[in-house]
Protein backbone atom coordinates (compact mmCIF):
# COMPACT_ATOMS: atom_id res chain seq x y z
CA UNK A 1 0.00 0.00 0.00
CA UNK A 2 1.11 3.68 -0.77
CA UNK A 3 1.99 6.27 1.68
CA UNK A 4 2.53 9.72 1.42
CA UNK A 5 4.58 10.63 4.25
CA UNK A 6 5.06 14.35 5.15
CA UNK A 7 7.94 15.49 7.47
CA UNK A 8 7.46 18.53 9.48
CA UNK A 9 10.70 20.37 11.19
CA UNK A 10 11.44 23.42 13.49
CA UNK A 11 13.89 25.27 11.03
CA UNK A 12 15.14 27.39 13.53
CA UNK A 13 16.47 24.10 15.48
CA UNK A 14 17.99 23.15 11.77
CA UNK A 15 19.63 26.11 11.23
CA UNK A 16 21.25 25.98 14.76
CA UNK A 17 22.90 22.97 14.14
CA UNK A 18 26.94 23.30 12.73
CA UNK A 19 27.16 23.19 9.40
CA UNK A 20 28.59 19.65 9.48
CA UNK A 21 26.59 18.02 11.72
CA UNK A 22 23.91 19.17 8.90
CA UNK A 23 25.43 17.70 6.20
CA UNK A 24 26.26 14.71 8.04
CA UNK A 25 22.22 13.83 8.96
CA UNK A 26 21.19 14.92 5.44
CA UNK A 27 24.27 12.55 3.97
CA UNK A 28 22.50 9.68 6.91
CA UNK A 29 18.75 10.72 5.31
CA UNK A 30 19.56 10.03 1.60
CA UNK A 31 21.53 6.86 2.67
CA UNK A 32 18.46 5.47 4.97
CA UNK A 33 16.47 6.52 1.32
CA UNK A 34 18.34 4.86 -0.92
CA UNK A 35 18.21 1.51 1.58
CA UNK A 36 14.74 1.97 1.50
CA UNK A 37 15.04 2.14 -2.61
CA UNK A 38 16.80 -0.92 -2.49
CA UNK A 39 13.97 -3.03 -0.55
CA UNK A 40 11.59 -1.63 -2.74
CA UNK A 41 9.84 0.73 0.06
CA UNK A 42 11.09 4.07 -1.47
CA UNK A 43 8.80 5.26 -4.22
CA UNK A 44 9.77 8.69 -4.82
CA UNK A 45 10.85 11.38 -2.43
CA UNK A 46 11.51 15.60 -2.33
CA UNK A 47 13.06 17.38 0.22
CA UNK A 48 11.93 20.97 0.59
CA UNK A 49 14.29 24.39 1.10
CA UNK A 50 12.30 26.49 4.03
CA UNK A 51 9.30 27.77 4.04
CA UNK A 52 10.06 31.02 2.56
CA UNK A 53 9.83 31.08 -0.84
CA UNK A 54 6.52 29.34 -0.62
CA UNK A 55 3.17 30.79 -1.86
CA UNK A 56 -0.36 30.04 -1.31
CA UNK A 57 -2.84 30.59 -3.93
CA UNK A 58 -6.93 30.87 -3.31
CA UNK A 59 -9.58 31.90 -5.11
CA UNK A 60 -11.39 34.56 -3.75
CA UNK A 61 -14.89 36.48 -5.20
CA UNK A 62 -13.70 34.67 -8.69
CA UNK A 63 -9.90 35.89 -8.85
CA UNK A 64 -6.95 33.63 -8.13
CA UNK A 65 -5.45 35.48 -4.97
CA UNK A 66 -1.90 35.13 -4.48
CA UNK A 67 -0.11 35.43 -1.04
CA UNK A 68 3.72 34.32 0.36
CA UNK A 69 3.98 32.00 2.62
CA UNK A 70 2.89 28.54 3.56
CA UNK A 71 -1.13 27.28 3.86
CA UNK A 72 -0.41 27.60 7.46
CA UNK A 73 1.72 29.18 9.69
CA UNK A 74 2.92 26.99 12.27
CA UNK A 75 5.85 26.55 14.45
CA UNK A 76 7.09 23.12 12.23
CA UNK A 77 7.02 23.30 8.67
CA UNK A 78 7.26 21.11 5.69
CA UNK A 79 10.36 20.15 5.09
CA UNK A 80 10.06 17.11 2.87
CA UNK A 81 7.79 14.27 1.41
CA UNK A 82 8.37 10.70 1.08
CA UNK A 83 6.39 8.22 -1.09
CA UNK A 84 6.31 4.37 0.83
CA UNK A 85 5.34 1.67 -0.46
CA UNK A 86 4.60 -0.85 2.51
CA UNK A 87 2.88 -3.58 3.80
CA UNK A 88 0.28 -1.91 6.05
CA UNK A 89 0.45 1.30 8.50
CA UNK A 90 2.50 -0.57 11.15
CA UNK A 91 5.02 -1.20 8.90
CA UNK A 92 5.00 2.66 7.47
CA UNK A 93 5.20 3.25 10.87
CA UNK A 94 8.07 1.34 11.36
CA UNK A 95 10.09 2.29 8.75
CA UNK A 96 9.46 6.18 8.99
CA UNK A 97 10.65 5.70 12.64
CA UNK A 98 14.01 4.61 11.85
CA UNK A 99 14.87 7.94 9.51
CA UNK A 100 17.61 9.56 11.18
CA UNK A 101 16.45 13.18 10.81
CA UNK A 102 13.40 11.54 13.23
CA UNK A 103 15.88 12.32 16.48
CA UNK A 104 15.56 15.80 15.69
CA UNK A 105 12.27 16.54 16.71
CA UNK A 106 9.47 17.37 14.51
CA UNK A 107 6.79 16.02 13.01
CA UNK A 108 5.91 13.18 10.68
CA UNK A 109 2.26 12.83 8.79
CA UNK A 110 1.18 9.50 6.91
CA UNK A 111 -1.07 9.84 4.66
CA UNK A 112 -2.74 6.74 2.96
CA UNK A 113 -2.84 7.30 -0.90
CA UNK A 114 -5.91 6.57 -3.49
CA UNK A 115 -4.68 3.46 -5.47
CA UNK A 116 -3.42 4.15 -8.91
CA UNK A 117 -4.87 3.44 -12.18
CA UNK A 118 -2.62 3.57 -15.41
CA UNK A 119 -3.18 6.14 -18.16
CA UNK A 120 -4.08 4.94 -21.15
CA UNK A 121 -5.29 7.46 -22.84
CA UNK A 122 -8.70 7.18 -21.35
CA UNK A 123 -10.47 8.75 -18.25
CA UNK A 124 -12.05 7.04 -15.88
CA UNK B 1 12.86 23.57 -11.85
CA UNK B 2 10.56 20.75 -9.61
CA UNK B 3 7.24 22.16 -7.61
CA UNK B 4 5.47 20.81 -5.66
CA UNK B 5 1.79 21.81 -5.69
CA UNK B 6 -0.05 21.27 -2.34
CA UNK B 7 -3.72 20.89 -2.55
CA UNK B 8 -5.79 21.77 0.78
CA UNK B 9 -9.63 21.58 1.09
CA UNK B 10 -12.41 21.52 3.84
CA UNK B 11 -13.96 17.93 3.25
CA UNK B 12 -17.07 19.07 3.77
CA UNK B 13 -16.63 21.46 0.99
CA UNK B 14 -18.00 19.13 -1.97
CA UNK B 15 -20.80 16.46 -2.46
CA UNK B 16 -19.95 13.20 -3.74
CA UNK B 17 -21.02 14.49 -6.88
CA UNK B 18 -19.42 17.58 -6.92
CA UNK B 19 -15.60 15.03 -6.01
CA UNK B 20 -15.99 12.89 -8.78
CA UNK B 21 -16.19 15.54 -11.48
CA UNK B 22 -13.28 17.13 -9.51
CA UNK B 23 -11.42 13.85 -9.28
CA UNK B 24 -12.25 13.92 -13.53
CA UNK B 25 -11.06 17.27 -14.23
CA UNK B 26 -8.14 16.47 -12.16
CA UNK B 27 -7.46 13.57 -14.08
CA UNK B 28 -7.71 15.73 -17.62
CA UNK B 29 -5.64 18.57 -15.96
CA UNK B 30 -2.67 15.33 -15.70
CA UNK B 31 -3.36 14.80 -19.15
CA UNK B 32 -2.70 18.01 -19.90
CA UNK B 33 0.07 17.94 -18.02
CA UNK B 34 1.99 15.01 -19.63
CA UNK B 35 1.35 16.25 -22.71
CA UNK B 36 3.57 19.69 -21.70
CA UNK B 37 5.83 17.29 -20.20
CA UNK B 38 5.25 19.37 -17.05
CA UNK B 39 3.62 16.28 -15.33
CA UNK B 40 6.02 13.83 -12.64
CA UNK B 41 3.57 12.80 -10.17
CA UNK B 42 -0.03 13.65 -8.50
CA UNK B 43 -2.60 11.54 -5.83
CA UNK B 44 -5.29 12.22 -4.28
CA UNK B 45 -5.11 11.17 -0.38
CA UNK B 46 -7.73 9.22 1.48
CA UNK B 47 -9.65 11.40 3.71
CA UNK B 48 -7.76 12.57 6.71
CA UNK B 49 -9.80 10.54 9.32
CA UNK B 50 -7.02 7.76 8.00
CA UNK B 51 -4.01 9.99 9.08
CA UNK B 52 -1.36 9.10 11.41
CA UNK B 53 1.50 11.50 12.79
CA UNK B 54 4.88 9.76 13.88
CA UNK B 55 7.02 12.00 16.82
CA UNK B 56 10.24 10.58 18.07
CA UNK B 57 10.86 11.91 21.54
CA UNK B 58 14.17 10.95 24.06
CA UNK B 59 14.36 7.70 21.17
CA UNK B 60 10.59 7.03 21.65
CA UNK B 61 8.51 6.28 19.15
CA UNK B 62 5.05 8.30 20.00
CA UNK B 63 2.32 7.53 17.08
CA UNK B 64 -1.45 9.88 17.43
CA UNK B 65 -4.34 9.41 15.34
CA UNK B 66 -4.37 12.51 13.15
CA UNK B 67 -2.79 14.90 10.64
CA UNK B 68 0.44 17.28 11.94
CA UNK B 69 -2.08 20.03 12.10
CA UNK B 70 -6.10 20.28 12.79
CA UNK B 71 -7.18 23.22 10.37
CA UNK B 72 -10.34 23.67 8.40
CA UNK B 73 -8.63 22.53 5.55
CA UNK B 74 -6.77 19.55 5.02
CA UNK B 75 -4.25 18.25 2.67
CA UNK B 76 -6.40 16.49 -0.02
CA UNK B 77 -4.13 15.67 -2.72
CA UNK B 78 -0.61 17.06 -4.31
CA UNK B 79 0.84 17.49 -7.71
CA UNK B 80 4.78 17.32 -8.78
CA UNK B 81 5.63 19.16 -11.50
CA UNK B 82 8.46 20.33 -13.67
CA UNK B 83 7.98 23.83 -14.04
CA UNK B 84 10.33 26.88 -16.04
CA UNK B 85 9.72 29.05 -13.06
CA UNK B 86 7.33 30.32 -10.00
CA UNK B 87 5.02 31.96 -12.96
CA UNK B 88 4.64 28.85 -14.85
CA UNK B 89 3.97 26.97 -11.47
CA UNK B 90 1.45 29.10 -10.31
CA UNK B 91 -0.25 29.08 -13.87
CA UNK B 92 -0.18 25.24 -13.75
CA UNK B 93 -1.85 25.79 -9.64
CA UNK B 94 -4.55 27.96 -10.77
CA UNK B 95 -5.92 25.29 -13.38
CA UNK B 96 -6.27 22.59 -10.16
CA UNK B 97 -10.00 21.70 -9.97
CA UNK B 98 -10.22 21.98 -5.94
CA UNK B 99 -8.06 25.21 -6.37
CA UNK B 100 -11.64 27.10 -7.12
CA UNK B 101 -12.96 25.29 -3.51
CA UNK B 102 -9.81 25.22 -1.39
CA UNK B 103 -6.43 26.44 -1.12
CA UNK B 104 -2.89 25.66 -3.33
CA UNK B 105 0.35 25.34 -1.70
CA UNK B 106 3.14 26.10 -4.31
CA UNK B 107 6.73 24.96 -2.71
CA UNK B 108 10.08 24.80 -4.70
CA UNK B 109 11.90 21.49 -4.26
CA UNK B 110 15.37 21.09 -3.34
CA UNK B 111 17.32 18.85 -5.83
CA UNK B 112 19.56 16.90 -3.54
CA UNK B 113 22.30 14.92 -5.49
CA UNK B 114 22.08 11.38 -5.89
CA UNK B 115 18.59 10.81 -4.23
CA UNK B 116 17.41 7.70 -5.41
CA UNK B 117 14.90 7.92 -8.17
CA UNK B 118 11.72 5.34 -9.16
CA UNK B 119 13.75 3.86 -11.97
CA UNK B 120 10.67 1.43 -12.47
CA UNK B 121 8.44 4.08 -13.49
CA UNK B 122 6.88 2.77 -16.95
CA UNK B 123 6.58 4.92 -19.89
CA UNK B 124 2.25 4.32 -19.42
CA UNK B 125 2.38 7.28 -16.56
CA UNK B 126 0.56 5.69 -13.18
CA UNK B 127 -1.85 8.76 -12.18
CA UNK B 128 -4.13 8.18 -8.84
CA UNK B 129 -8.09 8.75 -9.73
Amino acid sequence: MKYLCLGYYEERAWRALPEGDRQSLLEECRAYDEALWKNGYYLCGNALPGASGTITLRFEHGKVSVTEGPFCQSREQLGGILVLEAKDLNHAIQLMSRLPCMQMGGCLEIRPVEPAQKVNGELK
Amino acid sequence: MKYLLLVYMDEQAMNQAERAQCYKDSMQLCHDLVAEGQYLAASPLQPVATATSLRIREGKRLVTDGPFAETREQLGGYFLIDAEDLDSALAVAAKIPAARKGTIEVRPVLEIPNLPTDSRRESAVAVAT
